[in-house]
């Protein structure tokens, strides 16, 4: 089994005077059930660091999990859950763009591609 | 190639000893080159308890050949059935990669609302998991000209692996597919498409043509 710690992050451009409101429900409605699934919310990062009131923030979450097979079972509890793209569906209103990205530490890549 | 996918459920407690004997006689003199009735291995996810696949040389011989075998289907033992018949060629690693004993096939629907620039996208993604995991000895990216079952499907991705292991494992595993192709099939990232239950099916490659 690869060693090496999982990264998924979570890149949000939200929509102009949002960003606050955006934060405060990714930390209330969904890290709660991200957390049960497996992950570990290492930071949220805003910027720039104002609460802007007529202009987008970008919020950077990065979350980790323990290992590629941590990642799995996350998704696998993930998948069926309805509520979850409900959720995200919901959140739109908030979000002008947004990405998820999956990524390691460049010292472990190695090691999780030789399997 | 003209190739035909049927992943048959069978009802609960039904043995599939008589169904794969009648299937198997059928896929031997159905003109096929090449033929796998087998029950599926554990661990497929929605891909049934008998996985069929034939090659033929074109569409004709399935065209003849396929009365028989829906006759074979229409059974009480069977509950459901998903399928696909498409056209292509297996694309083989000939000399560096260990011969596959287990076939693996992925019918999935791409979301009728894509672009067909997304979509030529996505199959690009699909098409670097071989490159990656030396596990696979051939494999194959179809879209759909005929689809049965749970969801109109509009693709196969169909592999051939050295071993289970290398299907539960290196193919799982290698961050290409967790860290790359999967976001396609995963509903929290916006650039998914796949949002139909897809099925997963395998077992072991015993060709009978």
């Amino acid at each position: 089994m690869p060693d090496g710690q999982v990264y998924v992050v979570d890149h949000v451009v939200t929509q102009p005077g949002r960003g606050r409101e955006f934060v405060d429900r990714y930390l209330a409605e969904y890290a709660p059930g991200a957390r049960e699934r497996g992950m570990t919310l290492r930071d949220i990062l805003v910027s720039p660091p104002v609460w802007f009131t007529d202009q987008s923030n970008t919020v950077i979450i990065r979350w980790s999990l323990p290992s590629a097979q941590a990642w799995w079972e996350m998704t696998w509890k993930a998948r069926p859950d309805a509520s979850l793209g409900v959720w995200w569906t919901a959140i739109s209103s908030l979000v002008l763009e947004r990405s998820r990205r999956v990524a390691a530490a460049a010292a472990d890549v190695d090691g999780l591609c030789d399997v | 190639m003209f190739n035909v996918t049927r992943l048959i459920h069978l009802a609960p407690g039904a043995g599939p000893d008589a169904l794969l004997a009648e299937l198997r006689a059928a896929a031997h003199l159905s003109g096929a080159t090449r033929a796998l009735v087998e029950p599926t291995l554990p661990g497929v996810r929605n891909g049934g308890d008998i996985l069929l696949h034939l090659r033929f040389t074109g569409s004709a011989a399935w065209t003849a050949a396929a009365p028989q075998f829906a006759a074979m289907l229409d059974n009480p033992s069977v509950v459901h059935v998903d399928g696909a018949e498409y056209s292509g060629e297996m694309n083989r690693f000939e000399t560096e990669r260990q011969p596959g004993t287990v076939y693996r096939t992925l019918l999935l629907r791409v979301a009728d609302d894509t672009a067909d620039a997304v979509a030529e996208r996505f199959e690009a993604d699909l098409r670097l998991l071989p490159r990656y995991v030396h596990t696979i000895s051939a494999w194959q990216l179809s879209r759909v000209e005929k689809a049965i079952g749970a969801s109109a499907w509009t693709h196969v991705f169909e592999q051939d692996f050295s071993d289970l292991d290398g299907l539960m494992g290196p193919y799982l595993m290698h961050p290409i597919h967790w860290a790359y192709v999967d976001r396609w099939f995963d509903f929290e990232c916006p650039e998914a498409i796949v949002r139909d239950r897809v099925c997963h099916s395998f077992c072991r490659i015993e060709d009978i043509a």
